[in-house]
Formats: structure tokens, C-alpha cells, sequence
């Protein structure tokens, strides 16, 4: 057999440190989306997942942000039962509810964007409370509007009936969680306003 | 739950490159050609798959129940018109249809997880997906699978926890923020083991992959995938 000389390419040290948080807020927001926290006004449900997309906006800013819900994405259509119950595989992307995974890399970028409005992410303590609950609310708004466009020609459905049928059941559980997890990472409750390099 | 399980089957041998080509072949078909004749031969096509896959109908639709629930009460939904005249029930007519199209796409997808090893699907990433971000998704894959069942871990325990200390008479705000903190310190803790071992392993741009390579038998399966994805044109 021919031996090979090929340099090696190693990967530079921030982009690994960058690269090993994406790993885990992708890991996170699976994981958030299997655990249910009992909800006292709906009948839906009630995950963590969304609180996935905010993290990695947050923490990652709008490229790294992206890149980690698009492996979450892609561990799922990889065969990973990592889909809201257990579940797993391209046709939850191109079933009826696959509008809202597909948006979160996508909600993810605006919220990073928002928030850092530069590639690498300001340190998280830096980040006021108004900004952060602005940039929320449009990733969720891109949620919602992906998610309910993609619902109604799915289902051939009009957009209205979409938005009652996947929408508005959701929404006051996604606001709380906003709020939930809005204060995480500004509001010292990480060690030190801990970012995630440095 | 619908997973890999190791056999023998005929679609276990396939490549899984092929698979996936003939996947998104499929549903391409069956959103693009909406007669009757087409969704009654893209069914017989779907329970062959299945067949293949060694996998019961039944079995996918329990592990997509979600996905199920959902698809039946959308005629009730679709038959409503917020305006005169109210009711349109012929609209929930079109919404079935449009639901049955769904559960075969469920159809092949879940034949695919159940005979592809996710390793299989992340080295078919990382070979075909150019440059550096197609090796650092690959990798990606591999890591977020490995990590998944520890994360979900830490985040059960951590609300056995939260039970056990009466936090179910706290609030519903009160317990996500708690459960949301804890899960969020343990991953980017875990995060900077990560990265400290990948950089002392020479973590690189060019690793060696595992192989991949195509039998006779995956010929056939992407001569249909690619026939299937360019039927729209016909």
C-alpha cells in the first residue's frame, strides 16, 4: 500500500473552542427537546427546545450560532432520536412541523446578528437585557412565520388556519421560556459572565 | 422509537449515499406529481421500501406519533374559514391528501434510520461536503451524537433533583430557569474538556475517514432516486 505525505491541518485554537460549543448547545437543544416541564394553560407539550436557539444566538453569535443548530439538524436526519419525542430523520424535516426546525439556524443568525452584530461573539455580560429580549422576540417572530408558512402549504392549508394550528397554541409557552432563559446569560447567573471563549 | 438496529436486510447493505439520494428523490415525486395513479404507484414504491427495510407500517406511524396526531386533526382545522361562508369542507378533503403524502415520506425516512448507522451518514457528509466546513459538520456529527445521551443525562438527573427538593410547587418560570442553568453550566463545561482534548489530539482539517464504497446493488437504488427527483420535468 502507497504511504501518504500529507501535512496535517490542524484546526486553529479559537475556532476549536468555538467548534466544541457548538457541539454541546446542538447536544443541549436535543436534549432540551425531550425533556417536557409541566405547563398550566396548554394542552401542548411543553419542551425547552426553543431555548436551544436562544443559547446558541446568545452565546455562539450568528455564524457559530447557526452552525450549531444546523448539526442538531443534521444528527437528526442522520438518524439521532433527537426530534421533539424521540423521534428522528428527514421526513420530520419535510413533514408538517419541519418548517420550525428548518427556521431555528435561521433564528438563531438573527438573534446572534442582533445581539454581537459582528461574527465572534461580545462577551455575554456586555449584552443589555432590552437588546436580548428584542432579539428574542424576532428569532421567535421567524420561528412562528417559517414555521406557519411551511405548516400551511404542507398541509394545503390557508395561512390563517395555519397560524391558529401551530402558532398561537405555542406561543405564551415559547414567551416564557424567553423569559426563562433570557436573564441566563447577562444576569450573573453564570459563573463570572462567563462567555465562551476567554 | 425508531432507530438504527443492526441486520441483514437488503437496504442495510445499500450505501448510504445512495439512500439519501433516493430519499430526497422520493419526496420530491411525491410533493411534484399529484394525480391519483402517481401517489397509488408511490405508495407501492413506499411498502417495497419498507419491505426492504424490514420495518412494519405500523411500527413508523407509532414512532412518528406526533407527526400522526397532528395529520388528523389538520381536516377539522382546514375545513374552518375565518369569513363567510365559515365552513369549507371540501378543504379537508385536499388536507388529507395532502397528509397521506406526508406519512410516505415518513415511510422511506424511517426505513433509512432504521438501516443506516448515523456514522455511515456522517462520513458520506464529511467526504462529499467541500473544504472545511463539510470536515467540521462531519466531525460535528459524530461529536453531537456521542454527547446527546450525556446531556439528555445530566438534565433527567438535574430534574429528579428539582423534584426531590419540592420544586414542583415552585413555578413553571422558576423550574425551566432552574432546569435551562443547570443544563447550560454542565454542556459548557463539558465544551471545554471537549476543546482541550481536540486541540491535545491535533484536531485537523484532513483526518482519515472511514471507508465508503458503492456495491452492484446501489446502482439500481440511484438510477430510481435520480429518476424520481427530475419526474417533475418529465
Amino acid at each position: 500500500m502507497a504511504e501518504q505525505h500529507e501535512s496535517v491541518e490542524l484546526v486553529g485554537d479559537r475556532t476549536v473552542q468555538y467548534f466544541a460549543v457548538a457541539v454541546l448547545v446542538a447536544a443541549l437543544t436535543a436534549a432540551f427537546a425531550q425533556v417536557t416541564v409541566p405547563y398550566p394553560f396548554s394542552p401542548a407539550p411543553f419542551t425547552l427546545q426553543t431555548a436551544g436557539v436562544y443559547l446558541a444566538g446568545l452565546l455562539l453569535g450568528p455564524v457559530w450560532g447557526a452552525v450549531a443548530l444546523v448539526l442538531y439538524l443534521l444528527v437528526g436526519v442522520a438518524g439521532a432520536p433527537v426530534f421533539a419525542g424521540g423521534s428522528a430523520g428527514f421526513g420530520v424535516l419535510v413533514g408538517p412541523t419541519g418548517g420550525y426546525l428548518v427556521s431555528f439556524p435561521l433564528a438563531a443568525a438573527l438573534i446572534g446578528a442582533v445581539v454581537h452584530r459582528q461574527v465572534d461573539p461580545r462577551r455575554p455580560d456586555e449584552v443589555s437585557v432590552p437588546l436580548q429580549a428584542l432579539s428574542l422576540a424576532a428569532g421567535l417572530a421567524v420561528v412562528y412565520l417559517v414555521g406557519s408558512v411551511w405548516l400551511s402549504v404542507q398541509l394545503d392549508l390557508p395561512l390563517a388556519n395555519a397560524l391558529v394550528q401551530g402558532g398561537v397554541v405555542f406561543v405564551p409557552g415559547d414567551a416564557a421560556k424567553a423569559v426563562a432563559v433570557m436573564v441566563l446569560v447577562t444576569g450573573g447567573y453564570l459563573a463570572h459572565g462567563r462567555g465562551v471563549v476567554g | 422509537m425508531l432507530t438504527y438496529e443492526p441486520d441483514a436486510t437488503l437496504a442495510h447493505r445499500l450505501d448510504p449515499r445512495s439512500k439519501l439520494l433516493a430519499q430526497l428523490g422520493f419526496a420530491v415525486a411525491v410533493f411534484a406529481r399529484g394525480s391519483a395513479l402517481a401517489l397509488g404507484a408511490l405508495t407501492g414504491l413506499a411498502l417495497v421500501v419498507l419491505a426492504a427495510a424490514r420495518l412494519s407500517p405500523v411500527r413508523v406511524l407509532r414512532a412518528y406519533w406526533f407527526v400522526v396526531v397532528l395529520l388528523a386533526v389538520t381536516p377539522l382545522f382546514a375545513a374552518v374559514r375565518f369569513g363567510p361562508p365559515w365552513l369549507a369542507p371540501l378543504a379537508a378533503v385536499d388536507s388529507v391528501v395532502a397528509g397521506y403524502r406526508i406519512v410516505l415520506v415518513l415511510f422511506v425516512s424511517g426505513a433509512y434510520v432504521r438501516t443506516t448507522p448515523v456514522r455511515a451518514t456522517r462520513a458520506a457528509i464529511q467526504r462529499h461536503l467541500p473544504g472545511r466546513p463539510g470536515q467540521l459538520l462531519g466531525v460535528g456529527v459524530g461529536l453531537v451524537f456521542r454527547f446527546f445521551p450525556l446531556v439528555l443525562a445530566d438534565l433527567r438527573s438535574s430534574q429528579a433533583a428539582i423534584a426531590a427538593r419540592a420544586g414542583d410547587r415552585r413555578s413553571a418560570l422558576d423550574r425551566t430557569r432552574r432546569l435551562a442553568l443547570v443544563g447550560l453550566m454542565r454542556a459548557l463545561d463539558r465544551a471545554d474538556r471537549l476543546a482541550l482534548a481536540l486541540r491535545a489530539r491535533c484536531f485537523a482539517y484532513n483526518p482519515t475517514l472511514p471507508p465508503l464504497a458503492f456495491s452492484r446493488l446501489d446502482y439500481p437504488v440511484l438510477v430510481v432516486g435520480v429518476a424520481l427527483a427530475v419526474s417533475p420535468l418529465l
